[in-house]
């Protein structure tokens, strides 16, 4: 956890501290891109129910696990997927970061809360989980923020979690 | 038979000239006209709408504590940022817009409205980086004179853009190291919140050019218990609440940022389980050095849960006055707090269900409860 999260903190304070950024977002982008085509562990996408009926295991209620640090709609709830943004949206490269902890292998995750962005708010699934969230000042831990800001179109629709790694203890 | 219909005709003549007298007489022609605000009141409150399920449409209400009236509406597009002019006469509003409605080329701009009339008067087109997150009072901000308008930039990289309201220009763009948002003081001075604990200060001439800057000791642990952002203006400077109920009063009115000594709002007992939480997490009234808190019980990761009890604390002594339970009102959680600065105040309540509640600030009587006064009211604020 502690490698993650001084990564994590290490990549925001350079982008912050620098005024050339096309270039670091773009490598960021890279990395979260990278990041995204990772193994992922098996998730049950059976369920259709709203969020507020879904059961906790379901990636379309707000308790699923992975979703600890979510502030947003479920893209799982707009036509994608807990790692898959709906038809037509374009996902952020950058994104923020959550420590979540999955019982059903007793594993802490690192997991990157990534927005879709070029639509409207797809208002479904609303879900408001602030696990280790931090204020604004720490962007890496942050989910006040619209993640499509570096996005040509800025425009938020939802929010998509996807596991980068096993936390380090 | 002719003349019991002759009877009968005598018997109901007056009856139906009785009738005929009753019906009223037309409705006169109506003339079309435009409102006019009431004078200012300092019971005004203007409710800022995030609209969470459409942000491209958001909205800020006028509403009149007094009259429990709505008094108006002023537009305020996408992930907005909005305040109040020092002298309440104008409202500014940093918004993005997209030239096709929900998509296209992003426009950022600063609109101001005139308070007497709700019209815009004029504009400011800013540099696509307006931060986009959710509002306070320190994401775009006036100088104490008016004369400079400041607007916090994260791209996110953090920086802030120095602003001419009455100009509309933009004079230019100041780099903060990380820092964020725009928390203005002393003449041409601006503070922003930093991962370290610390708050830069930068120090601007007329023009909006730096002249110094200067960074502060830590006052906070980002990791062991982090302040909001949303402070709370006081006499001197602002009130900064941390997650598990640590009141850091800032002397902001010398050169440099100075700090009193922090206090609890929950005893040992109750740290940790009862804490502050909403989106706009107090208010302060000057005069009567009043701090009102929405707080909950809850753990971690609760910071963003509304309160279901008003704390009211004397900012002089720290000393608890008053716990003021909501629900038995029938009220939702309170996300929003906003205490009117007159000798007798009302204390407006935002709540998650869209409720804006109104209480006798001294006291704690409910006075009026306004329901689905917007979709997401996250902040509140008055002259």
């Amino acid at each position: 956890m502690r490698s993650f999260d001084q990564l994590s903190e290490h990549s925001t304070r350079s982008l912050a501290q620098r005024t050339s950024r096309r270039s670091l977002l773009a490598s960021l982008g890279q990395l979260l891109t990278g990041a995204a085509l990772l193994p992922l562990l098996p998730v049950d996408r059976a369920s259709r129910a709203h969020a507020a009926a879904a059961k906790p295991d379901s990636p379309e209620s707000c308790e699923y696990w992975k979703y600890c640090a979510i502030d947003g709609f479920l893209c799982s709830c707009c036509g994608g997927t807990s790692t898959s943004c709906p038809p037509g949206t374009a996902s952020s490269p950058i994104s923020w970061v959550g420590t979540c902890h999955n019982s059903a292998d007793g594993r802490d995750y690192i997991v990157s809360y990534n927005d879709c962005c070029g639509k409207s708010t797809c208002a479904n699934c609303d879900c408001n989980r602030n696990e280790r969230e931090k204020p604004v000042y720490r962007p890496s831990r942050n989910n006040d923020l619209n993640w499509c800001m570096a996005n040509a179109d800025v425009n938020y629709h939802c929010t998509v979690s996807v596991i980068l790694g096993v936390a380090e203890k | 038979m002719r003349s019991a219909h002759l009877v009968c005709a005598v018997v109901s003549w007056p009856l139906l000239t009785a009738q005929v007298l009753a019906v009223p007489p037309p409705l006169p022609a109506e003339h079309l006209s435009i409102e006019r605000l009431p004078p200012r009141s300092p019971h005004w409150v203007y409710v800022y709408d995030e609209v969470f399920d459409n942000e491209i449409d958001a909205r800020v209400f006028l509403f009149d504590g007094d009259s429990n009236r709505r008094l108006g509406q002023i537009g305020a597009g996408f992930y907005t940022s909005v305040n109040l002019s020092p002298d309440g006469g104008t409202t500014a509003v940093a918004a993005t817009y997209f030239a096709r409605g929900s998509r296209g080329a992003r426009v950022d701009v600063v609109e101001f409205t005139d308070n007497t009339t709700l019209a815009v008067t004029h504009e400011i087109l800013l540099p696509a980086k307006r931060a986009l997150t959710v509002p306070s009072l320190f994401n775009l901000a006036y100088s104490a004179d008016g004369h400079l308008l400041y607007a916090a930039y994260m791209t996110p990289a953090a920086s802030f853009g120095v602003l001419d309201p009455a100009a509309g220009t933009v004079l230019g763009e100041i780099d903060t190291a990380g820092c964020v948002l725009v928390i203005p003081s002393g003449r041409y001075r601006v503070s922003s919140l930093c991962e370290s604990g610390r708050l830069l200060s930068v120090t601007l001439d007329a023009q909006g050019h730096e002249t110094a800057r200067a960074m502060s000791e830590p006052f906070f642990n980002a990791d062991a218990d982090p302040v909001f952002v949303q402070g709370i203006p006081t006499r001197n400077g602002y009130v900064f609440l941390s997650f598990l109920g640590e009141v850091h009063d800032i002397d902001f009115s010398a050169e440099q940022p100075s700090f009193a000594a922090p206090w609890s709002l929950v005893s040992a007992a109750q740290k940790g389980h009862w804490r502050p939480g909403a989106y706009q997490v107090g208010a302060i009234h000057k005069e009567l050095g009043r701090l009102y808190v929405p707080m909950h019980e809850g753990g971690e990761g609760t910071h963003k849960d509304g309160g279901t009890e008003i704390w009211v604390y004397d900012l002089a002594t720290h000393k608890q006055l008053a716990r003021w339970p909501v629900k038995s009102h029938g009220l939702s959680k309170v996300v929003a707090l906003q205490v009117s600065q007159d000798p007798a105040p009302l204390l407006f309540a935002a709540t998650e269900t869209a409720q804006l509640a109104t209480f006798d600030a001294l006291r704690g009587q409910l006075r009026h409860v306004e329901t689905h006064v917007a979709q997401t009211p996250w902040m509140l604020l008055n002259p």
